[in-house]
């Protein structure tokens, strides 16, 4: 056996000092070899970010202490180095890129030099060698005109081209160690699947070791060599990757594997697994809308207006009783749009939004806030959805105070009874959102848009926010209260797999237009829009004996945004 | 899943309990400028209420001692020209500085929490265009705004308090719509909406509870800078009239004796100074305590 | 960019119109007749009376006075002032030259003292130094400017006698400049501060630290230019504050100023000076914070490349 390149033994980080310390990593060992990748995997909570900070002394000064551990990396141990030595390896012998390309790179400093800064610095190359390197890692990993992009400003990239500059950045001096620290997760899964195979395109170009830090069990199948999992600041498995999916030795690994969401597994289903006895069946139109658009105005000047954005363009569909319509789309594409739109959130230029025959455009101010008793939202981020200031009990019971449903001792009861419902217990109503964990949250935003008994919930990426054991148990409750009380919802996700697991009809959005809609089972199983397509391609499989296939090139200008066809019995393509 | 991400655990955040009424207090008295804030202010407020138990002298007798005294044991700070105790003047003072402080911030927190949260909850064109107004008013500054007033209604310490507090409503409106602004973005408002709530409820339970700390933090810190302001008018002989104990006026006739009686100088400007110190460290107390929660996500 | 400077003259233009209107009102508003109240101190007849508000065309609607009023400003006509009789632009103009000396002396003063003090307390951030820091801070921001003035005047003019007391020469300039300029440093050293440590926090900063880049490099190229653009965004309002600092400031020191003016125009209830003067003071800030905001967009690529 070789020595490992880099060799962690026993590291432990804590933040705060005395009664207030909180251990973030406690003992955790392994070791990196070279050319490998190694995954280190974990929900939040779990440290993995910390620990990899840790490694290169970049975790924030004062508040974080390494109090004990060694990391070895060819001798040196990088966690007792003086900074100067620390430096000298940063950035040249072991690189690191981060989550969040949008706000990682300077915005006032041109690219190249942010490129070029580095190698000048490690290597002392002049400024003219500096920029050939710079524009070769340009070429490198694929970004259009190098020259160009050289003088330009980060804010003229986009999320993915950004996170190419940052590969660039890191591996121009051909580092032993590219640490990754969820590399993809702010990105869209098709530029997601680009930006992964890039990075394993430069891994063999240069031999790098990989260590990366992900939540995404989907990210680890695909990239991963071994795989390190953690669970509250400590490593609960380590192993390689095949054994790691096949044969989960800790209980936890076992767990969260059970809760990836895995697309395909449902393939021969025709509608979300039965959680009831008797599952509720779709039944009468609850939702119809038809040609929504919505424009919203562009940063116009005193003179002249700019061209708006084109969030919604013809967008129509209907959703019935008991039945789930999933909207997927990547960013921009305007899903969230017409959730919002449909529960007259914002307002729309034109289109019909029924809700129950009833025409909601047409209400004044006064019945639609009564109309609004009938629909109901769920949001993403569930702290932000609930007022601060507001007891749990107060926000669960303000909807029925508000529609005159229950009052006094009565609406307390409700209150009690509901939180039972969603799993919590009634005692919790005397308490405040921010004592609460993420799932809880939400499932006291369930709590509240139940209170009303309505007929239509609207969910905006309800788990997105969530780890993945928590947005099972989430995903869980709502199938079981539609199954129970014939809900009708408007689920709006990114994540393919949790839409395979909700939805009974699928519609996909892109750049404001539904591109394709149908049957879950037939839109999923048998896309006809090649943007459906490359979706799902790029979604990464939990599972790695199974490898994604080559991306399929996707010619953005002539992909067809037409008006919707009937391919086949309820499927429906944009011609 | 309790835990927070370990990326973004700030001790602040994560570790702060939430303050909740009588924890408030006790929270504003373990952050160092908050409790050195409070006793300032604490002392000041003593000062004023029990200001004849207070003061060893008549502050407005004249020739209570030797004209222009040095401090000693009976006129700890002093005599004026006219041989008043510069002390007695100075605790009497403490009232015409409480007064400014709650009339003007009174005034102009008031009417800016009305502007604000009426632009900032309409929108539209009435949003554009008064806090359009607001912004031009607030770039000709307070002191000039106030000027313009007292050149209309005269000079006099009651009209220097009104003056600065309409001087100073563009600031409190700025800041209100500001907060109002980010607030009513927050998806909990829009959950309110979608929950059916009227117009009254979403400005009053949601909106408001949510902008009153912030204005609480802004009308602590807004006391100093009106005493401030009214003590730079009675400074210029805009604001107290003879034979009124104002700090700033104090000054202001010390100004030619400099020389002879630095005291009658240095003891109100260091009252004016331990004042606004006090307001601006209880104001930034109150922030600390009440930032954590709005921060804790 | 030259849409970016276009609006923010239609802004500034905007800002000196509604000056315009304000300072027709304010005449107005006065309770009682305004044209006794200005010569009370005078020996007047009713006739005079008359005819002098006839003069001032305070006999007409407000709206006539305000079309004529506006004729007369942009011919650059701010009418005469009541004590003496001058030209108010005239008046003004020659005036304004102290009073610019003073106040840009101090700018300067106040950003190189308050920046670096902020940018070092923040950069210290939790530290001794950064307390220290902060503490003389917000002594400086509860100073009243005029007292602190008295005391300089009282240490290097009276009791060092370094300084002269009174006069207009430079040596006159250093301690108005130094009072106005440290008591608004002490502003920008918090502002500063708190900018600075935002930044310090950001993603980017991160990323050029894990680059391996020197210490004094991240904090130069990456930090601070990143920390220059709210800064230098925030000096047009300090302009502001510091114009209105130096009414005060003026007195205290006997400097000839505009300020000064102003105060015994408000004392003599000489309206047309004080209309001069607001309308002086708004066009000033309202071109200074012109050239802020274009210096802010030079700085920040996000608007010199923007539409």
């Amino acid at each position: 056996m070789s020595a490992a390149l880099l060799r962690v033994e026993g590291l432990t980080v804590a933040f705060g000092h005395g009664r207030g310390r909180n251990v973030a990593v406690e003992g955790l060992s392994y070791h990196l070899d070279a050319g490998e990748t190694l995954a280190i995997v974990g929900e939040s909570g779990s440290g993995k970010s910390v620990s990899s900070m840790a490694l290169l002394g970049l975790l924030p000064p004062r508040t974080a202490h390494i109090e004990g551990g060694r990391a070895l990396y060819r001798g040196d141990d990088l966690l007792s180095l003086p900074e100067a030595g620390l430096r000298a390896l940063r950035g040249n012998r072991i690189a690191m890129i981060f989550q969040e390309p949008m706000t990682s790179l300077t915005p006032v400093i041109r690219i190249g030099q942010q490129l070029t800064e580095a190698l000048e610095e490690h290597r002392g190359l002049s400024g003219a060698e500096a920029r050939d390197k710079a524009l070769e890692m340009l070429r490198l990993v694929d970004l259009s005109d190098p020259p160009r992009r050289m003088r330009q400003f980060p804010h003229e990239l986009s999320g993915g081209m950004r996170q190419r500059v940052m590969i660039a950045m890191a591996m121009a001096l051909e580092p032993d160690i590219l640490i990754a620290d969820e590399p993809t997760t702010a990105l869209d899964v098709t530029v997601q699947a680009q930006i992964l195979d890039l990075m394993r395109d430069v891994q063999a170009r240069f031999g790098t070791a990989i260590l990366l830090i992900t939540h995404d069990m989907g990210v680890v199948a695909e990239m991963a060599d071994r795989v390190v999992v953690m669970n509250k600041g400590r490593k609960v498995e380590e192993g390689p990757v095949g054994a790691i999916f096949a044969r989960p030795q800790a209980e936890y690994t076992a767990r969260l594997l059970a809760a990836v969401p895995r697309l395909g597994a449902r393939r021969e289903e025709d509608g979300p697994r039965p959680v009831t006895a008797d599952p509720a069946r779709p039944g009468e139109v609850v939702l119809h809308a038809e040609g929504l658009g919505k424009t919203f105005a562009g940063r116009g000047g005193l003179f002249r207006k700019a061209a708006g954005t084109v969030a919604m363009d013809d967008v129509g569909f209907t959703v019935r009783a008991g039945e789930t319509l999933a909207l997927v789309g990547e960013s921009g594409s305007g899903k969230s749009t017409s959730g919002r739109a449909v529960l007259r959130l914002l307002e729309v230029d034109e289109g019909r939004i029924e809700l129950e025959g009833e025409d909601l455009r047409a209400l004044p101010h006064g019945s639609l806030r009564k109309a609004r008793r009938a629909m109901q939202m769920v949001f993403q981020d569930p702290f932000a959805a609930l007022n601060p200031r507001m007891s749990v009990g107060r926000l669960i019971g303000e909807p029925m105070y508000i529609h005159g449903i229950a009052q006094g001792a009565e609406l307390q009861d409700r209150v009690a009874e509901l939180l039972r419902r969603v799993g919590l217990e009634a005692d919790h109503m005397q308490r405040y959102p921010h004592e609460f964990s993420g799932g809880q949250r939400q499932r006291i935003c369930i709590a509240r848009a139940l209170g009303v008994e309505p007929k239509l919930i609207v969910a905006d990426e309800p788990t997105s926010a969530l780890d993945v054991s928590v947005q099972a148990q989430v995903l869980e409750l709502m199938l079981e209260l539609q199954q129970s009380m014939g809900l009708a919802y408007l689920f709006i996700s990114h994540d393919m797999a949790v839409v395979e697991e909700m939805a009974h009809r699928v519609a996909v959005m892109r750049a404001g237009r539904i591109v394709e809609m149908g049957p879950r089972r037939d839109v999923l199983g048998d896309p006809r829009h090649p943007y459906t397509s490359a979706l799902l391609a790029a979604v990464p499989r939990p599972d790695p004996t199974a490898l994604r296939g080559k991306l399929p090139k996707l010619d953005l200008d002539t992909l067809p945004m037409g008006a919707l066809r009937q391919a086949a019995p309820n499927h429906w393509v944009a011609a | 899943m309790s835990a927070p991400d370990a990326t973004q655990l700030e001790p602040a955040a994560a570790l702060a309990p939430p303050a909740r009424k009588l924890g408030a207090l006790r929270a504003l008295l373990r952050s160092p400028s908050g409790a050195v804030g409070l006793a300032i202010v604490a002392v000041l407020v003593i000062a004023a209420v029990f200001a004849p138990l207070i003061a060893p002298h008549d502050p407005f007798r004249m020739a209570a001692g030797p004209r222009l005294a040095p401090p000693s044991a009976d006129h700890l700070m002093g005599t004026d020209q006219l041989g008043r105790d510069v002390f007695s003047r100075i605790v009497y003072g403490a009232r015409l500085t409480l007064q400014i402080g709650v009339i003007a911030v009174g005034i102009s927190l008031t009417a800016g929490l009305l502007l604000g949260l009426v632009a900032g909850y309409a929108g539209g064109w009435p949003e554009r265009i008064l806090m359009r107004l607001v912004d031009v008013l607030f770039s000709f500054t307070e002191i000039v705004i106030a000027l313009a007033c007292l050149a209309i209604l005269g000079v006099g310490l009651v009209n220097a308090m009104i003056a600065i507090g309409i001087a100073s409503i563009p600031f409190y409106a700025r800041i209100t719509h500001s907060v109002v602004l980010v607030e009513k973005n927050k998806p909990y408002f829009e959950a309110a909406i979608a929950a059916g709530a009227s117009r009254l409820r979403l400005i009053f339970v949601h909106l408001l509870p949510n902008v009153i700390p912030t204005l609480i933090v802004v009308g602590t810190l807004g006391v100093s800078t009106a005493v401030l302001a009214a003590a730079g008018l009675s400074f210029l002989g805009l604001g107290a009239q003879p034979p009124q104990p104002e700090w700033g006026f104090m000054l202001s006739s010390s100004r030619d004796l400099i020389a002879r009686a630095p005291w009658m100088m240095i003891f109100p400007g260091l009252a004016i100074a331990i004042t606004v110190l006090g307001f601006n460290l209880l104001g930034d107390g109150v922030r600390e305590v009440l930032d954590p929660r709005q921060r804790a996500r | 960019m030259a849409r970016f400077i276009a609006q923010r003259l239609v802004a500034a233009l905007i800002t000196i119109w509604i000056a315009t209107i304000a300072v027709t009102l304010l005449i107005h508003l006065v309770p009682g007749d305004p044209v006794r109240i200005m010569y009370s101190g005078f020996q007047t007849t009713d006739a005079e009376i008359e005819a002098i508000r006839e003069r001032l065309g305070l006999d007409q609607p407000v709206v006539v006075q305000y079309v004529m009023y506006l004729g007369r400003v942009l011919q650059g006509d701010l009418g005469y002032s009541i004590v003496g009789d001058q030209p108010v632009l005239d008046t003004l103009l020659q005036r304004f030259p102290a009073t610019l000396a003073l106040t840009v002396s101090a700018l300067i003063i106040a950003v190189v003292v308050g920046g670096s003090l902020g940018f070092f307390a923040a950069y210290k951030k939790g530290t001794a130094w950064d307390f220290g820091a902060m503490t003389l801070a917000i002594v400086g921001v509860s100073m009243p400017h005029f007292w602190l003035g008295l005391l300089l005047l009282f240490l290097f003019a009276m009791t060092l006698e370094w300084l002269p007391v009174g006069g207009s020469g430079w040596q006159n300039l250093i301690l108005p400049a130094l009072t106005l300029g440290l008591a608004t440093g002490a502003v920008i050293a918090r502002l500063t501060r708190s900018a600075m440590i935002d930044i310090f926090d950001q993603d980017f900063v991160r990323t050029a630290h894990a680059k391996g880049l020197p210490k004094t490099l991240v904090l130069y190229r990456h930090a601070l230019r990143s920390g220059l653009v709210p800064v230098v965004s925030m000096l047009g309002l300090q302009f502001a504050y510091l114009m209105g600092g130096a009414i005060v400031i003026e007195n205290v020191f006997a400097w000839n100023g505009v300020g000064r003016l102003a105060i015994q125009a408000v004392f003599a209830r000489d309206y047309p000076l004080i209309q001069g003067f607001i309308l002086f003071f708004a066009t000033v800030v309202a071109l200074v914070s012109v050239i802020i905001d274009v210096a802010y967009a030079l700085l920040d690529p996000r608007i010199r490349y923007g539409t």
